[in-house]
């Protein structure tokens, strides 16, 4: 067994299982949540429900998280704003705007697109690393938030974090040989897609449901977003 | 074994000593030799190093004193294109004066006699230098249904090899196909081609992958062994570290470009003709092992990435099934078809649908909101 042969396990047919157990395990999350059931609505709309949903998108994802002094999470606990949006902002540029990343979604979708200079992902990568471990060392430090972390908040902080570090460190040869953190790159990319529908990393789905659903409670009730 | 020297036998090729001086020179360099030497300090100072130590030097004392060593060379499932590089090495040929004039004793493309005559010659020499040959093996060994997918003479190359190897100093797999099993052994492999290494494990086996194998490496290994009687130090996949210990990324011009984020997007835009990284059109260098970027090609000319195409990783195993030629190299090396996709969809919500029903009846059961 040599690297090679290792990365090639991990990029080929370890990649293509996680890969298909990722969409089966997101669809069944999905279906699971979405059939639940809904509470029947009696009362009259105050206001456009569609409204709502679009204010809560465009304001609350585009706007909202850029201006820390209205975010109440920024006011009651800068660490978690500053460090999860960090965090949060460098792993969408680099996954979605990285040249090496945007490589992999052209080959599996079929189609590319332009991407960021290589010196700004970097920097913004390096921003989320750092929020990453301010994210850690909050955890570690404040009380109430140390006292309802249990093994899986620590792993699930893990599953993001070496992929994160090992991407980093194999843009810029850092320590060890590429085809080795190559292969520790995609083996934790690999672990990371089996564990997203069984963990709470699957927020990044849901996420974009509880919005719709809160904007239309907004939008429906008349509140101002 | 022939008792006359390289030195000697030079000579009566009618080269002077100061061409002679030149050539070990050379060697010592195109064999990528290094000698260690601890430093010496003499009152702080460094003190020079006594003149015998330098690499050439060495070179040039093993020339006077060892014995020409026989080199046979075999093909099997292979285009001869690693004869065609090393026959076009680096003037005035390298090759030609490790292989030719110093050595070879069997070789299928360069020899005049063919045949039977061949075969005999080569026979003849295996048994007047039993034990003492270094066996160059170039092409793939296809074992499927006993090895008659690859046959000379009537025999198979499974069959040639072992004879060969048995009587063997040194076994060299130049080229990918006789080191990991090369384009022959790409999926589906239907002749169930291997490396030389795989079938033979009870002699030293040196790999020279490439495709072709970078001429010097094949005859610099050569000339290490016929100078020092011992092979030069290999890495974990058999290749000799003085030609594969870095990567072609790491020694590669266009590097800067890979640093600073620039790429060619296609083989004609603006980056292409600026001479940007080729990392988007599939170049494999940041994990292949090889010396192209440092010795290049036809006397230091050029190389692929130097010419505008991304290196396609010919010294690495399974190159050919390692994902396309032209896709980034972080590209998975499948992509899930579109069935495969739905059938996994298909399974995730029907699951759910099963659970959601149970969680219904459940809900019903416990007398749950209507």
């Amino acid at each position: 067994m040599t690297w090679q042969s290792a990365l090639e396990f991990a990029r080929g047919p370890l990649f293509y299982g996680a890969l298909l157990f990722f969409i089966a395990g997101m669809l069944y999350r999905l279906v699971t949540v979405v059939a639940l059931g809904w509470s029947k609505d009696r009362v009259p709309d105050k206001g456009s429900k569609a409204g709502g949903v679009v204010r809560s998108f465009l304001k609350g994802i585009l706007i909202w998280p850029f201006i820390p002094w209205v975010k109440n999470t920024f006011s009651r606990n800068p660490l978690i704003y500053i460090g999860g949006g960090l965090f949060h902002l460098g792993l969408f540029v680099t996954i979605l705007l990285g040249t090496p990343h945007m490589l992999v979604w052209k080959s599996l979708l079929g189609f590319g697109w332009p991407t960021l200079p290589l010196p700004v992902v970097d920097w913004l990568a390096v921003g989320g690393i750092i929020g990453m471990l301010i994210l850690l060392v909050h955890r570690r430090i404040n009380p109430v938030l140390r006292l309802i972390s249990g093994p899986a908040e620590y792993l699930a902080w893990l599953v993001v974090f070496v992929p994160m570090v090992t991407g980093y460190m194999m843009t810029h040869h850092l320590f060890f040989r590429y085809e080795v953190l190559y292969t520790f790159h995609m083996f934790s990319v690999d672990f990371l897609l089996i564990w997203i529908p069984l963990s709470r990393i699957s927020h990044f789905m849901f996420y974009f449901f509880s919005r719709a659903i809160h904007g239309q409670q907004f939008g429906k009730r008349g509140v101002r977003v | 074994m022939s008792k006359e020297t390289i030195e000697e036998h030079l000579k009566k090729q009618g080269l002077t000593r100061r061409d002679f001086l030149k050539l070990s020179g050379m060697l010592a360099v195109a064999a990528g030799f290094k000698f260690d030497v601890p430093e010496a300090t003499a009152g702080g100072a460094v003190a020079r190093r006594a003149r015998g130590y330098s690499a050439d030097r060495r070179v040039l004392k093993a020339m006077e004193t060892r014995p020409r060593v026989p080199v046979i060379w075999l093909e099997f499932s292979d285009c001869a294109g690693c004869t065609e590089a090393i026959s076009r090495s680096n003037s005035p040929t390298l090759g030609n004066l490790v292989l030719n004039t110093l050595t070879i004793e069997y070789h299928e493309t360069l020899s005049a006699a063919a045949g039977f005559q061949a075969e005999q010659a080569k026979q003849d020499a295996m048994a007047k230098y039993a034990g003492q040959y270094i066996l160059v093996v170039e092409g793939a060994i296809p074992v499927a249904e006993g090895g008659i997918h690859c046959t000379i003479g009537g025999r198979t190359a499974l069959d040639i090899l072992k004879e060969a190897a048995a009587g063997a100093a040194a076994i060299i797999a130049t080229g990918n196909c006789a080191a990991y099993g090369g384009l022959p052994r790409a999926k589906p492999n239907p002749t169930d081609a291997k490396g030389v290494w795989e079938l033979v494990t009870d002699k030293p086996v040196v790999n020279i992958p490439g495709c072709p194998a970078i001429p010097e490496a094949t005859t610099g290994t050569i000339a290490h062994f016929v100078l020092f009687g011992a092979l030069p130090e290999l890495d974990a996949l058999g290749r000799p570290k003085p030609f594969y210990g870095v990567t072609v990324h790491d020694r590669c011009l266009r590097r800067p470009f890979y640093e600073a984020g620039k790429f060619a997007g296609s083989y004609d835009d603006e980056g292409a003709r600026k001479g940007w990284c080729l990392y988007k059109l599939g170049c494999k260098g940041p994990t292949t092992y090889n010396a192209c970027a440092s010795i290049k090609w036809d006397s230091g000319l050029s190389f692929p990435i130097q010419s505008g195409h991304p290196c396609l990783g010919c010294s690495e195993p399974n190159f050919w099934d390692g994902g396309g030629f032209y896709q980034g190299q972080s590209a998975p090396l499948e992509r899930p078809e579109v069935t495969a996709v739905a059938a996994a969809a298909a399974v995730g919500a029907a699951a759910g649908v099963g659970t959601a029903l149970i969680n219904r009846s459940n809900k019903k059961a416990h007398g749950g909101e209507k």
